[in-house]
């Protein structure tokens, strides 16, 4: 199972300067173990003592924190996002900020519209670069859970790629 | 004289020199001052804190400057009051009021943390101030910065109470609304935090900022006669003011100014923003932040940065956790101006609603002394209120108008020497 780890900017380093890896396995546990056999620095960084994730370390598998999942044992599916997210005192959090790709036969679609639409909640694009043959769009959403997940599904069934945005590239 | 050794993270315990940083760059723990606790021992005791001005720096030993404070120095020792009218309302034993509501220059709590602070940010050198506060906050560092000549820039969420709002702007601080819950603000300013190179009282100068909550705890021990009360409840919006009140009086005790510390300590949050309430009642450690909706504003954070510390000291302490609804906030508030003379704000509320409802379940027995913490004043939120305590009768200016209304007459009074009897 292939998926796209999303590498905080100040444990690049450790990580061959990388932004995103792709990893394999089944379930977060997994993956991490994939990722820290492979990068070897990243795993005392990532991992207590007692092998548990550092109570400062935040993973998401596509924005949700997987604590409110099943922690480690959580299971990841082809193309899933991963991101790795440090707390920061005062709370930081990656929901709610997204980059969608836009394949070029989706560039003329009202697709915002349509999430804005569909679902009950609001878009605010933040930055966004669209051509002949790429789109892009930068967007924060503002809504209930539950809907915010009913439209990733939405985008992900019409063939939109969403990833999460660290905090700080858009402002 | 210097009693801090430096930083330490509270996670992975890795040590740091004293500087404006926060966050463990090896695993993001929080960082946290550490003192030489032995040297602090040898030189601070009860009879030198008595001899002191009434202030919270009676205490500085415990404080992390590094020289004189130079802002806020008449901050705190504010009063500790034995109740009898909520006492008897609530039908305990032993009931103190520790009022911060009267706390100054800004009327609150923040007032404590904010002096460090601000002191410490001279020491380092910083010119500007700035911070993310829910309304207390915002008031207290604008003050103290106009105070200290400062410049300061304060960011709140953009619909919070005109009180506080006014209190802030009246200092001529640059303050900015943001249109966001509170922990959008927090997220926003740790993003102005690092590309801006001020001095942030609750980010970069966090580990100083936060110590000065201790000194609460300080002054209930002392104020107690060098004692502590069995049951303590505060307020928790972020968690750090409940952690310290704690760790002040396991200081007290490590350097021999109380001989025991049996406290309980119980967390109070409104129900509608009650993150670290929840994660207790669910056994579990880690907090799920929630989208607060409450009318305490002043306590409105969703996602708590010191949520994980405020559960252990609670579970440490053997104490409790329970929220209370925005009616029986209105009703805390009321009750506590109604049998005390207390006007406090809607976090007091919380407080009181809290220990009321703890009572009346036999978590915190009758019979044992029992303290509330009051830490912000009624003036500041009266929207919350507005509607709820009657409208003053309007009338001529006319006796016959007057008797209308039907007050009682009373011929005779009660000498005093009748009232003795």
């Amino acid at each position: 199972m292939e998926v796209h780890v999303r590498i905080p900017t100040p444990l690049k380093k450790l990580a061959g300067e990388r932004d995103v890896i792709k990893a394999e396995g089944k379930t977060v546990g997994e993956v991490l173990q994939w990722l820290t056999e492979t990068y070897p620095g990243l795993k005392e960084r990532l991992r207590d003592e007692q092998g548990g994730v550092r109570r400062f370390i935040n993973i998401y598998v596509n924005d949700e924190d997987i604590r409110f999942n099943q922690n480690l044992e959580t299971p990841v599916k082809e193309g899933d996002q991963i991101s790795i997210i440090p707390a920061i005192a005062g709370g930081s959090s990656p929901k709610r900020r997204v980059t969608l790709t836009f394949p070029p036969k989706l560039i003329k679609e009202p697709v915002i519209y349509n999430v804005g639409h569909r679902f009950k909640l609001i878009t605010n694009i933040r930055s966004a670069n669209v051509s002949e043959n790429v789109g892009w769009v930068t967007l924060e959403i503002d809504g209930e859970e539950e809907e915010y997940l009913k439209a990733l599904y939405y985008l992900n069934d019409i063939g939109v790629t969403v990833e999460p945005v660290e905090r700080n590239i858009i402002e | 004289m210097k009693y801090t050794i430096g930083l330490k993270c509270k996670e992975c315990k890795r040590e740091y020199s004293i500087n404006p940083i926060h966050v463990c760059e090896f695993c993001f723990g929080p960082l946290e001052v550490i003192y030489d606790y032995e040297k602090i021992k040898k030189s601070l005791t009860r009879e030198k804190i008595e001899g002191r001005p009434k202030s919270m720096w009676r205490y500085r030993e415990l404080l992390p400057l590094d020289g004189d404070p130079s802002v806020g120095t008449d901050v705190g020792f504010t009063p500790l009051i034995r109740s009898e009218g909520l006492a008897r309302a609530l039908g305990v034993k032993e009931l103190y009021l520790k009022n911060d509501a009267v706390n100054h220059p800004t009327l609150s709590f923040k007032d404590r943390v904010v002096s460090v602070a601000l002191s410490k940010a001279r020491e380092f050198g910083f010119r500007i101030v700035a911070c993310a506060s829910t309304g207390n906050l915002a008031n207290s560092v604008a003050a103290l910065a106009a105070a200290g000549g400062f410049k300061s820039y304060i960011f709140v969420p953009y619909d919070l109470e005109q009180g506080k709002i006014l209190g802030t702007l009246i200092y001529g601080t640059k303050l900015i609304g943001v249109k966001g819950s509170y922990d959008e603000v927090n997220r926003l300013c740790s993003e102005i935090a690092e590309n801006y190179g001020w001095a942030f009282v609750n980010i970069n100068i966090r580990p100083f900022y936060a110590e000065g909550s201790k000194t609460f705890g300080y002054e209930i021990a002392e104020q107690l006669g060098w004692k502590v009360p069995q049951h303590v409840i505060v307020p928790m919006a972020g968690g750090s003011l409940i952690t310290k009140i704690w760790k002040g009086f396991k200081e007290f005790e490590s350097i021999g100014l109380l001989d025991e510390v049996p406290t309980k300590i119980y967390g109070a949050q409104a129900s509608g923003s009650n993150p670290i309430v929840a994660a207790f009642k669910a056994g579990v450690d880690w907090i799920k932040p929630q989208r607060p909706q409450t009318i305490a504003k002043s306590l409105a954070i969703g996602n708590p940065a010191d949520g994980y510390y405020a559960l252990k000291t609670i579970r440490d302490s053997g104490g409790y956790a329970e929220d209370v609804t925005d009616e029986e906030i209105i009703e805390g508030m009321k009750l506590l101006a109604q049998t005390e003379g207390i006007f406090t704000e809607t976090a007091g509320g919380v407080t009181v609603g809290v220990t009321k409802k703890l009572i009346e379940q036999g978590i915190i027995p009758r019979d044992e002394s029992i303290l509330i913490s009051i830490t912000g004043n009624g003036l500041k939120t009266q929207e919350a209120i507005q509607d709820r305590v009657g409208r003053p009768l309007i009338i001529d200016a006319r006796l016959s108008d007057f008797e209308k209304i039907g007050a009682p007459k009373i011929r005779e009074r009660t000498t005093s020497l009748q009232a003795a009897l």
